[in-house]
């Protein structure tokens, strides 16, 4: 049976169509549920926060969405052990519940996807690194070491800040799954296009289960994402950032 | 050089100041009315009048068909309001920004401090990335 997932939309989320149908091509039973339909949340095995602008970022990106009733059942399933990501607007919205990177309470956030350094939205590709072991993110274990994952760094507020002691505490517990990376892998804080402190481009919790992405790998996803037909010319053959849904999907058949 | 502060508030209906206000009372805080404004912090030379004028000739900042303008009297927030800053915004800068809320109880009187702390821990405010001035 494939596994059921739901891409969660929160009035202002713009991404969950693309989002559900890279699902359902790398295997998943994925459907769109909408913030009133909390209840049924129940019955899925996972579940995705896509990208947008969630109640229009009112107060601060993610925040509102954060206290919706939507996401008590996607904290409770985190706490059981499902499999969560949250992609740009998701994963600010993962920070703010406290999810990711999990070092605080429950909706009491220790870090935060803020302001671009550069004061303005920016829109490039990006290409990201696995920087921690496979077991430690179960979502991300099946890609390959080294693996450069290309995406589109898509927002306003992508800079990973925190207090000096979280950012520590985020080093040093292997918090920081992906990096930005250069096309040779290395990767280094610079190559972050929006000053993102580490060099950060997803964090994870302490057990794993939780990914909280800012780029979005989404939109690399099929041919048709590259203009130029650079990787082939069948639109609809996957594409580089697929990998990382081929694994959650793996991730969640493995369970 | 002297600090004048400065609120820049909607005119017409504020629809975030009602989000927060709907999400202030979800999760617990007994508030029954927000306001919202941008409150800049000037440290420069020229004077009230002057800064007045800088503002609403700026429409980055100042819309008069959405906005008015208020000097502030006092460089801390009026009882029951939190000014809210980015932690890593320049404290020394020419001008800074921040956002500020004032939060009112049933009967119009702006909320104790025991419920305001409420409100900034709970949604207000991320320590993680912001502080709240009180």
């Amino acid at each position: 049976m494939k596994a059921r997932v739901a891409v969660l939309v929160f009035p202002g989320t713009n991404s969950e169509e693309e989002t559900r149908d890279l699902l359902i091509d790398c295997g998943a039973d994925a459907r769109i549920v909408h913030w009133s339909e909390a209840a049924s949340l129940v019955y899925y095995d996972a579940f995705v926060l896509p990208g947008g602008f969630a109640y229009e970022d009112r107060i601060r990106a993610g925040a509102i969405a954060a206290h919706d009733a939507m996401l008590d059942a996607v904290i409770e399933g985190a706490q059981a052990g499902k499999y969560i990501m949250g992609i740009c607007n998701g994963a600010q919205i993962l920070l703010e519940a406290g999810l990711a990177p999990g070092t605080g309470d429950i909706r009491r956030p220790t870090a935060a996807f803020t302001h671009n350094a550069q004061g303005h939205f920016i829109c490039e590709r990006v290409l990201l690194r696995r920087t921690v072991a496979a077991t430690r993110c179960a979502i991300a274990a099946a890609l390959p070491e080294n693996l450069l994952i290309p995406a589109w760094a898509a927002h306003g507020e992508g800079r990973l800040a925190a207090v000096p002691s979280h950012l520590e505490e985020i080093e040093n517990g292997d918090f920081i799954v992906f990096r930005y990376a250069d096309v040779t892998g290395a990767t280094d804080a610079h190559f972050a296009p929006q000053g993102s402190a580490l060099g950060a481009a997803a964090l994870t919790n302490r057990e794993g289960n939780v990914l909280a992405i800012m780029p979005h790998p989404e939109r690399d996803a099929w041919n048709f994402n590259h203009l130029d037909r650079s990787e082939g010319n069948d639109p609809l053959a996957p594409s580089g950032g697929s990998v990382l849904f081929k694994s959650f999907v793996t991730a969640l058949e493995r369970r | 050089m002297k600090e004048r502060a400065f609120a820049v508030e909607l005119k017409i209906p504020d629809n975030e100041a009602y989000t927060a206000m709907r999400a202030l009372q979800r999760l617990g805080v007994e508030v029954a009315r927000v306001q919202r404004a941008d409150i800049l912090v000037f440290n420069r030379e020229e004077s009230d009048e002057r800064l007045g004028e800088i503002i609403e000739r700026d429409e980055r900042l100042f819309n008069p068909n959405k906005h008015r303008l208020e000097r502030l009297l006092d460089m801390h927030p009026r009882a029951g309001e939190v000014w809210i800053e980015m932690l890593d915004a320049p404290r020394s800068a020419p001008l800074r920004r921040l956002v500020g809320w004032r939060l009112f109880d049933h009967a119009g009187n702006p909320l104790g401090d025991a419920d305001l702390d409420a409100a900034c821990a709970r949604l207000l405010c991320n320590p993680a990335i912001e502080r709240a001035i009180r």
